[in-house]
């Protein structure tokens, strides 16, 4: 983010500095003004009407219904276009709220009876059914709430004959604060006045998260009271690369802040020449550095960060941003679309990874006293052959374009995978069958996530094409520490020497069996473990295209020779913090202007 | 009036896509149509009605069908129920 419009002084000189802490979205620092961004409140007064005004103010209705629909219909248009059917299927559901017709016959008999403005009965109905929505139990039935808001704001506005803009547009460059951001407000955000977005609620894979992504703006969500604490014009920093949210921030800070941003613009216009390079390391070893993503659209964010293939998909959206679960073909749509993007690189699917901490209504998972030690991912697809059958044979489709490689999450040994590769054996067979082209040698890999597979990997390696180290649950289940449960965080250690060792087991393992084997966690977006990993023999780093370009830089100035020194070094200490200690000494004198050094 | 209680088994319940199914075949007849859940009673022909139930896999439902053509009303609905609203 460039200069922005906030004065070397604070806001207001009485406002005490506030620091949040929330979750980084999307990565970048910006420094602006607060754009305060609150839903209407159902706050329109009772206005009486005549008799002889009825009829007028029902066709006024009529055409404002006609109005909205057509304006969620472009918005429906224009999601699918950005973001694809996830996201599309949104404003299906507007258009189902805003066509129902007991509403449509309440607030005409409630305008004719009562004889009030149309105004004030549509928000008494619809601001009546989602006080009763809010209060449902059951996420999904909750989230509806959010959806009648965003189609009664719409609808008020055509009635008031604004149209459908968002009102109190900004008109300079500010940071939008919301509680939530809604679907129509993210599509609609006009990209060259938002500077950055703040949310009091949602995670990594929320809307707001994933628009903002996609649009590269920098973006912070589940800061919790934000909302509360800030008004418009009040001066804010932004770090979507740590999550910190600075309110009205002391003259000291904004200089360390602006420094702070230059310096990341610095290092990321450095970045813009090695796009097109390899990642090989000055000795000449090459490390297959690759994208993670979520939706089929962040392909091309990959390859645009320089990125030469997606080493994981993960194919749960499909289930999360909808009720129901996604048939064969809206799959094979979604994968061949992503796969077509990438080709000639290679596309990773991931088969979903479902239950743990990601409910779906469509499953009907029930209540687990552990989920993350429960029904999930593999375990969820072997009893649902139904769901897994019609995920295998869209991706088998989409591979006929010869790039799509499978790989099965939560393998615990080799049952799992024997059985998985079964079932997709069975799903190649009936393709073969109806004569649908496919990959007869389609690459089938297995995330190596449990400690019991780490004891297998060598078994688990000669049975499949490769491996790929998912380091998020691994270091949780290594540890014994719920990465989401706060009480235990600090237990939770990336370089935790138990881990590494884990790792370069499963690497030697991989190996001996002459399979490459990937990281596809957080850990390979960590520059500090990027020689590391380098030098315990990792073939391929997979990790959100964003940190690409930097993850790059390290490569391409870390021989192999020196990346294998600090590996067998690290191996030797006992406790993560002299790991982390070393690694950050290490890369620190080799690379001084990374930004992870002053974000 | 028909009265009729039943158990929701899709899997989805009555959420955004089978309430659209059921407040669709609903809308068709002249007879007006409640759904009854834990002493909620709502107009079936109105989605949001429907959707505030919340009411999930294994709900226990009643229904009521009231008007002429009361009949043909609840075995439609009825049929959509059994046949868990075509999910599978």
């Amino acid at each position: 983010m460039k200069n922005s419009p906030v004065a070397a002084m604070p806001s207001k000189a009485t406002a005490a500095e506030v620091m949040l802490r929330g979750i980084p979205a999307s990565p970048g620092i910006s420094i602006g003004r607060v754009h305060l961004l609150i839903p209407e409140k159902p706050t329109i007064a009772p206005r009486k009407i005549a008799p002889s005004e009825v009829k007028a103010e029902l066709e006024r209705f009529a055409k404002a219904l006609a109005e909205t629909r057509a304006a969620i219909e472009r918005s429906r248009e224009r999601a699918l276009a950005i973001a694809g059917i996830a996201v599309g299927k949104i404003f299906d559901a507007h258009l189902m709220i805003l066509e129902d017709s007991v509403f449509h016959e309440q607030v005409s008999s409630r305008v004719s009876r009562e004889q009030f403005a149309v105004d004030f009965i549509v928000c008494d109905v619809l601001g009546h059914n989602m006080e009763m929505m809010q209060h449902q139990s059951g996420e999904l039935f909750r989230e509806r709430a959010a959806d009648i808001r965003d189609v009664r704001n719409r609808l008020l506005r055509f009635l008031r004959g604004e149209g459908d803009v968002v009102p109190e547009k900004p008109t300079e460059p500010v940071i939008l604060v919301a509680p939530d951001l809604s679907p129509t407000d993210t599509l609609h955000i006009d990209r060259q006045l938002i500077r950055g977005l703040a949310a009091d609620t949602g995670g990594l894979t929320s809307h707001t998260a994933i628009v903002a992504r996609s649009l590269d703006i920098p973006a912070v969500v589940g800061l919790g009271n934000l909302t509360s604490l800030v008004r418009s014009g009040d001066a804010i920093v932004l770090n979507g690369n740590s999550g910190k949210i600075i309110v009205h921030p002391r003259s000291d800070t904004l200089t360390e802040y602006r420094a702070k941003q230059d310096r990341f613009q610095t290092f990321l216009s450095s970045l813009e020449n090695l796009k097109d390079l390899p990642a090989v390391t000055p000795d000449g070893h090459e490390i297959h550095l690759w994208g993670n993503i979520e939706l089929p659209f962040e392909a091309e964010s990959v390859l645009a960060h320089g990125g030469r293939g997606v080493g994981l998909f993960r194919s749960e959206f499909l289930f999360l941003t909808r009720d129901t679960a996604p048939s064969e073909d809206e799959q094979f749509d979604t994968y061949d679309k992503a796969a077509e993007v990438m080709a000639p690189h290679p596309l990773v699917i991931r088969t979903f990874d479902l239950g743990g901490d990601k409910l779906h209504g469509s499953i009907n998972l029930r209540q687990e006293r552990n989920p993350f030690l429960g029904y999930r991912a593999i375990r969820v697809s072997l009893s649902r052959r139904d769901l897994f059958r019609a995920q295998l044979r869209a991706i088998l489709r989409a591979s006929s374009r010869g790039n799509v490689r499978i790989m099965f999450p939560f393998i615990s040994g080799l049952e799992e995978l024997r059985e998985a590769k079964a079932v997709l054996a069975e799903a190649m067979a009936e393709l073969e069958r109806e004569r649908i082209p496919h990959d007869h040698q389609i690459k089938v890999g297995t995330m190596i996530e449990l400690p019991s597979a780490v004891a297998m990997a060598d078994r688990i390696a000669e049975e499949c094409d490769f491996l790929s180290i998912g380091t998020n649950d691994l270091i949780q289940y290594a540890v014994a520490a719920d990465r989401g449960n706060e009480i235990v965080a600090s237990y939770y250690r990336s370089f935790h020497p138990g881990v590494i060792r884990m790792i370069q087991s499963t690497v030697k393992a991989a190996h001996k069996a002459g399979k490459p084997v990937a990281i596809c966690g957080e850990l390979g977006g960590n520059l500090l473990a990027t020689p590391l990993l380098v030098g315990l023999g990792i073939d391929e780093i997979s990790t959100s295209s964003t940190v690409i370009p930097e993850i790059k830089k390290v490569i391409r100035t870390m021989p192999l020779s020196d990346c294998r020194r600090i590996a067998s070094r690290a191996l030797r200490y006992s406790t993560a913090a002299e790991i982390t200690a070393y690694l950050t000494k290490q890369l620190k004198t080799r690379l001084a202007d990374l930004p992870i050094w002053f974000t | 009036m028909i009265q009729k209680e039943f158990v929701l088994m899709n899997r989805l319940g009555l959420h955004i896509r089978p309430a659209a199914q059921f407040t669709k075949i609903a809308a068709k007849f002249k007879a007006d149509v409640y759904l009854i859940r834990d002493g909620m009673r709502v107009n079936a022909k109105s989605i949001m009605g429907v959707m505030m139930l919340a009411a999930g896999y294994g709900a226990k439902l009643e229904m009521e069908c009231i008007g002429e053509d009361e009949e043909q009303l609840c075995a439609e609905l009825t049929e959509l129920i059994e046949n868990k609203f075509h999910e599978e």
